[in-house]
């Protein structure tokens, strides 16, 4: 038996990750329950055993609870939260109210970012037509969206528990407000594993200039192990941390570094008999390989001219449009989740940058045709069918324009908004041509077939072939889940 | 006997059984499947009486046979969230109560009357327990029954009966000095498992040192040690380790991620928050050897203490590296409460490895926790007067030049001098050193209840037009003369007139704004003010004649008693040094506990499923009632609470400590969830050991943490070898039986310390603020706060890993690659992994390749041969000679990289900082052996 033979054997002597799923998913009649609670409530020692994760190679392939659709993950993520009102959600109401002052009814027992005392009603600052077959409203800041009306499902009616961005960046990434969870992509990767054995299984892409407001948390793996955590791969610099090896050592001589530590290590082996030495060999030659395929995968030069004309890319530059194409490049190789943040979306109108009649009309032109782009390369690659892409902000804005600390703004600009806002998606089992949920006469409440965060997590992972109330984890006492003791799969959006 | 009881048994069995039949005839109407029913039931029957046979008829172990069932089968439904038909198992007295179908569950002694054993025996599946999955096996029945029949006699659960003293067990072989031997021997000895035997000498100080101190012996110590064949001489390694200022600052890094210390506070903005002195409080407190009960009491209610020192003060801390969300609009009440309830779980989390946290929302599932008692424990730690402000007052202020310490000397001598002999001199003195220091309590804007014409920016800081004005509500004053406020202003206009109990009500001060420093910089200034006593609404009245706009931003106010001796000379100097001193930027600040004193004490309600918005019952401080009260005498406050903790009657102190210490060494703990001892947590795999050692703890090392590190490193069981054989592993993968010594990758602060100690770059420096060494550009990508990562210059660029600025949101790269948490709460376990990003670090970091470059520099100088050179390399890093095949291994590549300098020459400086060739393959190599396994792995 060889040294890879008998890692292989070993592994699957130990415990794995995948058996520690399939415990926890299945013949146990009380998950269901258990998972209302918010605590585990399996005594057997079996369910104490795995809290010690031998991560021998937990980012195999994992077990769907059943056949989803989707079995990748591209997440746009607009930082900052675009206005429902300019793009998705056309309300001609709020129109004839511009200027007029904000009912007390409105304003009573609800608290705001900024606004105080009585704003005024801000009608739409933008046109609005009919898309496609479906006749879904986009407004003229996304012409090339509204080509591909007919590929994506709208959701109007989400709503959310947080008004300040980190904590509605992390309970829309994480499930919870507070900092320590799991992030979406984590909990994918916890639970599908990766399909590529030279990226990492979640990879992070940021573009605008600055990171969510909520740090790296938004990616980070929280109680999970860390290597379900987020990479993000960068447009400046090593595409990830220390890939690239230090001034004066070529490829070839790193190879040669890396035979003589796995032969020494391999020897270790054999004088100790310690089976991590073996995971330690195989997780040298993995990040080997991530020193070839992720400057290659980054490296988007050898596109052909006509897919950078279609996105918008500029090599070596970081931008939204770059990140689209590198999210389709390395959802082709494989990896399970792509996110991608974009900032300065938060269109209080209180700078130019800011304001709804120019800051977010550039923000808008910077997203909406490589975004198009991405829809309609994955679709030509046959790849849509199987990647769900998902696109929005973690609020929405409000109907009133911002009069912070109670003055008029100098420009046109929303406050943050729970209540109601919009996402789009598209992709792996999803509808298509849809627009599901309704706002009231203003856009204020989301009145019908309301989403909230946990259900869109929960739909989420159901188009991935998971089952929100089985993908747990147990920590600290308790089996955790990315919906929390909440969430339900929307029915209405699946195809 | 026996025969009596075989015939209670069986009169017991067969009555039962009749009850029984009795009982589900009543559901039954198919005579056929009545018949097959009866038939089943019969062998059911005889199932049960054949284990009634008297020689099992031994008393039922509640907690090894009765709980496993009811926490598997029951306790979902009928636990601490649900109580299914009334029905709860949580707590005896409540499983014994009739439930909402007017029947009992359990009748203690009378199985057939109980109606718990009728459902999950029933046949009807409408009726029988429970509802999904399998039925319970027939094992499981006879257990319930005859424990009911036994008097459904209660155990609490173990880890809450506190440690009882354990007799050492003996053993047949003769193996170790040590007690902790004969406990692990003896368990072995049942497994037919032999121990290893001693890992050979430089192996075993490499682990002590590791262990001990978290970095590698040098060279000579390691020399030194294999010189000395004295019997003493690992013992005199042990003292040695000890002493080292290496050790607490080891140790200090594992309580860090308990306190969750972060040179950040978290959230969005997540700015700078300097508490590095809590650090530095910890490393000399480990150093100390500080007991453990007055390390707990110092850091929960130092402040507490009877004139407490300045460390004391610092050591409160621990609590005050919550999160602070300095984001705009967010309501400082909501983040307070979530720091305070982080507090709560932290504290159970860190000193009773309970999972508090479930019980924020409802009683906990299944352990012995009420809902209620929650709050009761939060109103322990909810008067303290810190409110989420982006200042993080109450901070404890040092002057960092003499002459403000002088100042502030001359200011307590003055106030010593003019206060009436009557007077407490001291204690006034030091009332005005608080004032200048901790400046406590501070009334902060957000409780202003109702403002016109102004507002709350930011939710923290009150700023008014003209005409307009604020109240503050039920201000309870006790004659206070002066009024400090901390605000900004911009120009000197406008006044504030502060009235009694209305708008047009008695005027108790006028204060006239001046321009300060404005913007966002507050400063503190004083008016005086009427004295008045009781309590009383305050309306802040605003005007300015000009009408310009904002007046003031108010950041806090503070009620005070003005300077005795208003008649003498000096008096409006004193008075300015007060104010400046309070305004003096030249100062550490650390973040600290103080209470709100009587009259501005917080009520603390149940919030209704967690919720803070949805206050419940009012509730005052006490600990659950399944933990022993309150010690005698101990005030109900946190102190009193701390004091609780680390009693001897506690049954979970000591434990939950010598197992943290004990997984530290061994890679895993006696209990392997040390962070559940509860009834879901792992059991112990050496309960008795457990228990000797939290006793030893307690009574005999007086919790001493050195005490008991050196009686654990001084085993044999902690000096064998960690070499394992095909069979061994395959019998106990995770060493669980200890029979041999531990083996795993070293934490991620030892992967830096050890890899810039044996390259020579290691700083000893200690204590100060955090430092930045290199990470590459472009990490810290924030939102807003103006700091960037400027990297450490000279030694700081090489200091220990504890001492790396730790911010929340973007923690040290390769800190977090080697499964660095980013402390935004404790963290009690790190799980290891081994990843390829792991690999890139210890490749590719610029940090690691400088390390390699040093590395060679002293290969280099060790010897003129290459072979001896190489050789001196590996034993440096990995402390034992390499043999030969290793050495041919390196040896090998060295010749590689030889040749491909000969043949690059321009990419020799690169690699090596010089133009020596041999120098550049020697940092080849040096690189690889920092990459070892055996480098990053303590064995």
């Amino acid at each position: 038996m060889n040294i890879y033979q008998e890692k292989q054997y070993r592994e699957l002597q130990l415990e794995t990750r995948r058996h520690f799923l399939k415990k926890c998913t299945s013949g146990l009649g009380g998950v269901a329950l258990a998972s209302l609670f918010g605590c585990n409530l399996d005594s057997s020692p079996a369910a104490s055993a795995p809290v010690a994760p031998f991560p021998t190679n937990p980012m195999a392939p994992g077990i769907s609870h059943f056949a989803g659709k989707a079995k990748r993950v591209i997440y746009m993520h607009m930082a900052g939260s675009p206005s429902q009102l300019e793009l998705f959600d056309y309300k001609p109401e709020l129109e004839k109210l511009h200027a007029k002052d904000c009912p007390p009814s409105l304003l009573e027992g609800k608290r705001f970012a900024f606004i105080q005392g009585v704003p005024k009603m801000l009608g739409p600052q933008a046109k609005f037509y009919q898309r496609g077959e479906s006749g879904m409203m986009i407004s003229d800041r996304l012409p090339h969206l509204s080509t591909v009306a007919d590929e994506i499902t709208v959701i109007k009616s989400l709503h959310t528990d947080e008004f300040n961005h980190a904590p509605a960046q992390l309970l829309l990434q994480t499930g919870s407000a507070r900092l320590g969870r799991p992030s979406f992509g984590s909990w994918v990767t916890y639970g599908l594993g990766s399909e590529n054995e030279n990226l990492p299984g979640f990879i992070v892409l940021v573009s605008g200039g600055k990171t969510p407001s909520a740090g790296k948390s938004v990616w980070g793996s929280g109680f999970l192990p860390s290597i379900y955590q987020g990479v993000q791969c960068r447009s400046q610099g090593d595409p990830v941390l220390y890939v690239s090896n230090p001034d004066g050592m070529s490829g070839d001589l790193r190879r040669k570094t890396l035979d003589a530590i796995n032969h020494i290590n391999q020897k270790e082996y054999q004088e100790v008999g310690d089976p991590e030495i073996l995971t330690r060999i195989s997780q040298y030659e993995m990040a080997f390989r991530m020193q070839t395929s992720v400057p290659e995968v980054m490296d988007i030069e050898d596109e052909p001219e006509y897919i950078h004309e279609m996105y918008g890319t500029e090599p070596g530059k970081a931008s939204f449009a770059n990140n689209c194409l590198l999210a389709r490049r390395l959802i082709e190789q494989g990896v399970r989740f792509v996110q991608l943040f974009d900032w300065g979306w938060d269109t209080h109108g209180d700078s130019r940058n800011t304001a709804l009649e120019a800051g977010f009309i550039d923000k808008c032109n910077q997203v909406d045709k490589p975004m198009t782009a991405l829809l309609k390369d994955l679709k030509q690659r046959g790849l849509l069918d199987e990647t769900l892409v998902v696109w929005g902000g973690e609020f929405g804005r409000t109907p009133m324009q911002e009069n912070r600390n109670g003055k008029t703004m100098p420009f046109m600009g929303r406050d943050h908004h729970t209540e109601a806002f919009t996402m789009w998606m598209a992709g792996g089992g999803l509808k298509q041509g849809f627009s599901l949920g309704e706002t009231d006469e203003i856009g204020y409440y989301a009145i019908k077939d309301r989403v909230h965060i946990h259900d869109l997590h929960a739909t989420l992972l159901h188009l991935l072939g998971m089952d929100h109330e089985k993908l747990t984890y147990h920590f600290q006492g308790r089996d955790f889940r990315l919906t929390d003791v909440h969430g339900k799969v929307i029915k209405k959006v699946l195809a | 006997m026996q025969s009596v009881a075989l015939l209670q048994n069986h009169i017991y069995g067969l009555h039962y059984a009749t009850t029984f039949m009795k009982n589900s005839v009543g559901n039954i109407r198919q005579p056929v499947l009545w018949t097959l029913l009866v038939s089943t039931f019969l062998i059911f029957v005889y199932a049960i009486w054949i284990t009634f046979n008297p020689l099992s008829s031994d008393k039922v172990d509640f907690n090894a046979e009765v709980r496993p069932i009811l926490n598997k089968k029951c306790i979902t439904c009928h636990g601490g969230v649900k109580r299914s038909g009334g029905f709860s198992l949580l707590f005896r007295s409540e499983a014994l109560s009739v439930n909402e179908s007017g029947k009992r569950a359990i009748v203690p002694g009378d199985p057939h009357t109980s109606e718990m054993l009728q459902r999950i025996t029933s046949d009807d599946s409408e009726e029988r327990m429970p509802p999904e999955g399998d039925p319970l096996s027939e094992e499981e029945v006879s257990i319930l029954i005859k424990w009911i029949e036994q008097g459904a006699y209660w155990e609490d659960h173990w880890a809450y009966i506190k440690p009882q003293p354990v007799k050492v067990p003996e053993t047949e072989a003769a193996w170790g000095d040590s007690e902790i031997d004969a406990f692990v021997l003896h368990r072995l000895e049942h497994e037919q498992i032999a121990p290893s035997p001693e890992a050979d000498k430089a192996t075993l100080l490499r682990r002590l040192s590791l262990d001990l101190t978290g970095l590698p012996p040098t060279l000579e110590e390691t020399r030194s040690f294999l010189n000395n064949s004295s019997e003493q001489a690992y013992e005199e390694e042990v003292d040695r380790l000890l002493t080292s200022p290496r050790f607490g600052e080891r140790w200090t890094a594992l309580w860090m991620d308990l306190a969750r210390y972060a040179d950040s506070k978290g959230y969005e903005k997540d700015d700078y928050r300097s508490i590095w002195q809590y650090r530095d409080w910890l490393i000399k407190a480990f150093n100390e050897d500080k007991p453990f009960d007055q390390f707990t009491i110092e850091q929960l209610a130092g402040d507490l203490l009877p004139n407490p020192t300045d460390e004391q003060r610092v050591a409160t801390a621990f609590h005050r590296n919550t999160m602070n969300n300095d984001e705009g609009g967010t309501d400082d009440e909501e983040f307070r409460v979530a720091a305070v309830i982080d507090r709560v779980n932290t504290t159970w989390d860190v000193w009773q490895a309970t999972t508090m946290a479930c019980v924020q929302c409802h009683s906990h599932p299944y352990d012995p926790i009420r809902h209620e008692e929650y709050y009761k424990f939060f109103a322990f730690l909810n008067n303290s007067a810190d409110v989420d402000v982006p200042s993080e007052s109450p901070n404890l202020t040092t002057f960092k030049q003499e002459q403000d310490q002088q100042k502030l000397e001359s200011l307590k001598n003055w106030v010593i001098r003019h206060t009436s002999s009557a007077d407490d001199k001291l204690q006034k003195a030091q009332q005005f050193v608080n004032l200048v220091r901790v400046t406590e309590p501070k009334i902060h804007p957000s409780v202003f209840d109702t403002i016109a014409n102004g507002a709350l920016r930011d939710g923290k800081y009150l700023v008014v037009e003209d005409g307009g004005f604020a109240r503050l509500s039920d201000v309870p004053l006790k004659g206070e003369t002066q009024l400090l406020i901390s605000y900004s202003a911009n120009h000197s206009r406008g006044k504030v007139e502060i009235r009694l109990d209305s708008l047009n009500g008695e005027r108790l001060a006028t204060w006239n704004i001046e321009k300060n420093q404005g913007g966002w910089r507050f400063e503190a200034t004083a008016i005086p003010i009427k004295s008045i006593n009781g309590k009383h609404d305050l309306y802040f009245k605003f005007s300015d004649p000009k009408k310009e706009g904002e007046i003031a931003t108010i950041e806090w106010l503070l009620f005070h008693e003005a300077l005795p001796g208003k008649a003498q000379p000096q008096y409006q100097q004193q008075q300015n040094n007060l104010i400046a001193l309070l305004n003096n930027p030249e100062v550490i600040r650390t973040p600290i506990m103080v209470d709100r004193p009587e009259r501005f004490q917080r009520t603390t309600h149940v919030f209704e499923r967690g919720n803070w918005l949805v206050p419940g019952e009012e509730v005052s401080p006490d600990v659950p009632q399944a933990w022993p009260a309150l010690p005698d005498g101990a005030p109900d406050n946190r102190l009193g609470m701390a004091q609780w903790l680390v009693s001897k009657e506690n049954p979970l102190t000591a434990r939950v400590m010598v197992n943290r210490l004990w997984a530290e060494l061994f890679g895993i703990g006696i209990v392997e969830t040390i962070e559940d001892f509860g009834t879901q947590g792992a059991k112990p795999s050496h309960p008795e050991l457990l228990d000797w050692l939290a006793l030893q703890f307690m009574h005999e090392h007086d919790w001493s943490i050195k005490g008991l590190l050196k009686q654990v490193v001084m085993s044999s069981t902690y000096r064998q070898s960690s070499e394992v054989n095909p069979e061994l592993l395959e019998l106990d993968p995770r060493n669980r039986l200890l029979a041999r010594g531990p083996r795993f990758r070293l934490t991620a602060e030892q992967v830096r310390d050890q890899t810039l100690a044996v390259s020579g770059l290691l700083s000893e420096k200690m204590y100060g603020p955090s430092v930045m060494p290199p990470q590459p550009e472009g990490v810290w990508q924030v939102v807003y706060s103006g700091r960037s990562w400027e990297t450490s210059i000279g030694e700081d660029k090489y200091r220990r890993a504890l001492y790396t600025y730790w911010r929340r949101t973007s923690p040290y790269p390769s800190m977090i690659a080697f499964d660095g948490p980013s402390r935004e709460f404790c963290v009690t376990r790190r799980i290891n992994t081994n990843t390829p990003l792991q690999a890139l670090v210890t490749l590719n970091d610029p940090v690691y390749v400088e390390a390699a470059q040093a590395l060679a520099r002293q290969m280099q100088q060790s010897a003129s041969g290459v072979s001896e050179q190489l050789q001196f390399g590996y034993e440096r890093a990995i402390i034992r000679d390499a043999d030969q095949s290793k050495l041919d291994q390196l040896e090998t590549l060295y010749q590689e990289a030889q040749q491909y300098y000969r043949e690059n020459p321009e990419e020799i400086t690169k690699m090596a900082g010089n133009d020596d060739a041999d120098l550049a393959a020697l940092t080849v190599v040096a690189n690889v052996i920092l990459n070892l396994d055996e480098f990053v792995t303590k064995a």
